[in-house]
């Protein structure tokens, strides 16, 4: 029984390959729909051009939606990373009690359905004149990557052995000193993963940042929101061809950062 | 004084992050829900309201089988991808694991936007099926529950991938081949060795796959729409066409207890952390 029947195996090595067609090949779809000549979606397109890439470029709502996405995202990370970090180094030194509340506490967001954090949020952004902000977008996606940060940080410090830190301590150095040549350069790589989750979190957040956009601070998922609802045409596939491509210089930044770390994190 | 001042560190690192969070996430939530309480036909209404209403019922139900349904696929298709993986090594087994987690990075949006292509009435898929002589009708895969579970499940089933294939491969094979070398044919031992020592994983896998589904917005609203209401598109309907807040908290609260009930249960069969961390 350690080996299948053949028949068997070929049947499962068979739906092995078409799941992992099926998980794979529709993200690419947008790609050809990006190139397309005529004015509409088709695929695959019947000529191909660039006129698409132009049309996003030169329309000042996209490109500001664009610039919007990046600064949100940026703000987000920064409060996210600065806020988990801190966290993270915080859990290690409570008992296993608050320890455990605490760490519900950080990740509630991640459970906490997102319509329901949307709704919560625009509610009160509205009595606070957050909503429809720059400012009112970023803390609400930092509090989305905030459990990201916290659980990378969190296994980057399993790394780092108690008794350097003592051994340290015990040579004089510092609290400041001990966190910045024994603890920080052995948790950078979950800083870097944990400031890249958050990035991509935010970046690709619709459902906190469609309630929380208002008029005129449109994230780029908020616009390809209201364009694929409107109109349709294939410049919503230029923003998402954009988006993958953004992501996949992320994924290999992380597998990198992964391997020179020399930790099998996904 | 040397553990007072241990103590004040401790508090100026979590601090901040439970004042923020305090502040901008359960504080919002703790002011949403009350306002489900504020309803002028009295205090429980909202709750009245959205229970005996065939209309709201139906969007309940319609939620439970559509998140139902999209676990049950999610499991068939994981199956293969998670044995797959708990046997390969080397190349092969990066490959697929790639494969798998490679979706997780691409935005949800994203993703829908790529099933409306391909699910179009004149999209490629229609396109595919009348070529094969499957139909000769373009089909409608889209704007109803068929459109929906094909995007969810898109999206959740590496989910499930990854719980069944932690199951997988803690499973010992020296089990299997004493239940070979026992006399077991190849099904008797499926049966009552393996997938047993498999459901752990299942029903982790699934819990976490069902509990996702039924607060999934960005999906149901785009690739089912008006035919295929979901309760958190009926959450979103209430805030922004009828500005009925109490309605929308209310519907709120009703999602996330239920959420929470499952991820209590979810809780005790699934090492959180590693499914999460996988993003």
């Amino acid at each position: 029984m350690n080996r299948l029947p053949l028949p068997l195996r070929i049947v499962g090595n068979g739906a092995t390959s078409v799941v992992l067609a099926f998980l794979v090949m529709p993200i690419l779809a947008v790609l050809p729909a990006s190139f397309n000549k005529a004015s509409y979606i088709f695929l695959p397109p019947n000529d191909y051009s660039l006129d698409w890439y132009s049309r996003f470029f030169a329309d000042g709502e996209w490109r500001s939606a664009f610039m919007n996405s990046i600064e949100v995202a940026l703000l987000a990370t920064a409060i996210a990373v600065t806020l988990g970090t801190a966290a993270a180094l915080g859990l290690r030194r409570v008992g296993p009690k608050w320890r455990a509340f605490l760490t519900g506490l950080f990740l509630a967001p991640l459970i906490v359905p997102v319509i329901v954090t949307a709704v919560a949020l625009y509610r009160s952004a509205l009595d606070v004149g957050l909503s429809g902000t720059i400012l009112g977008m970023s803390l609400g996606h930092s509090l989305l990557a905030l459990p990201f940060v916290v659980i990378n940080v969190g296994i980057a410090l399993r790394a780092v052995n108690d008794n350097w830190i003592r051994a340290a301590a015990g040579l004089g150095a510092g609290p400041w000193t001990i966190f910045r040549t024994i603890t920080l350069p052995n948790i950078t790589p979950g800083i870097v993963g944990g400031a890249i989750f958050s990035f991509i979190t935010s970046f690709d957040e619709v459902v906190v940042a469609v309630f929380l956009a208002g008029y005129s601070n449109k994230t780029l998922p908020v616009k390809m929101w209201e364009s694929i609802r409107l109109e349709f045409t294939p410049v919503i596939a230029v923003a998402a061809t954009l988006m993958i491509g953004i992501a996949i210089v992320l994924f290999i930044i992380v597998q990198g950062v992964a391997k020179a770390s020399g930790r099998a994190t996904s | 004084m040397g553990a007072k001042r241990r103590h004040w560190e401790t508090v100026l690192l979590l601090g901040p992050a439970v004042l923020v969070l305090l502040l901008t996430f359960i504080g919002p939530l703790v002011r949403l829900f009350t306002l489900a309480f504020t309803d002028e036909m009295g205090p429980l209404a909202t709750f009245t309201v959205l229970l005996e209403s065939s209309v709201y019922r139906r969007v309940m139900i319609n939620t439970f089988l559509v998140a139902l349904l999209v676990t049950v696929v999610t499991i068939l298709l994981a199956w293969p991808v998670a044995y797959a993986l708990s046997k390969l090594k080397g190349l092969a087994f990066t490959v697929v694991l790639y494969g798998v987690l490679f979706p997780f990075w691409i935005s949800v949006l994203v993703r829908t936007f790529s099933w409306m292509l391909l699910l179009e009435r004149n999209g490629p898929v229609n396109r595919f099926l009348i070529e094969l002589g499957v139909t000769d009708q373009p089909l409608a895969l889209m704007f109803n529950d068929v459109g929906v579970v094909v995007g969810m499940v898109h999206i959740l089933l590496p989910y499930m991938v990854l719980p069944l294939y932690a199951a997988m491969s803690r499973i010992d094979r020296n089990l299997l081949l004493a239940s070979d070398g026992l006399g077991a044919g190849l099904l008797d031992t499926f049966r009552r060795v393996y997938l047993p020592l498999c459901l752990p994983g299942i029903a982790g896998g699934a819990s976490f796959v069902f509990l996702l589904s039924l607060g999934f917005f960005i999906t149901p609203a785009l690739l089912g729409g008006a035919n295929a209401i979901t309760l958190s598109m009926l959450i979103a309907n209430f805030v922004n066409e009828r500005l009925a807040w109490s309605l929308a908290a209310a519907g709120s609260m009703v999602l996330l207890v239920i959420v929470l009930a499952i991820m209590a249960f979810a809780a005790r069969l699934l090492p959180l952390d590693k499914g999460l961390v996988a993003k």
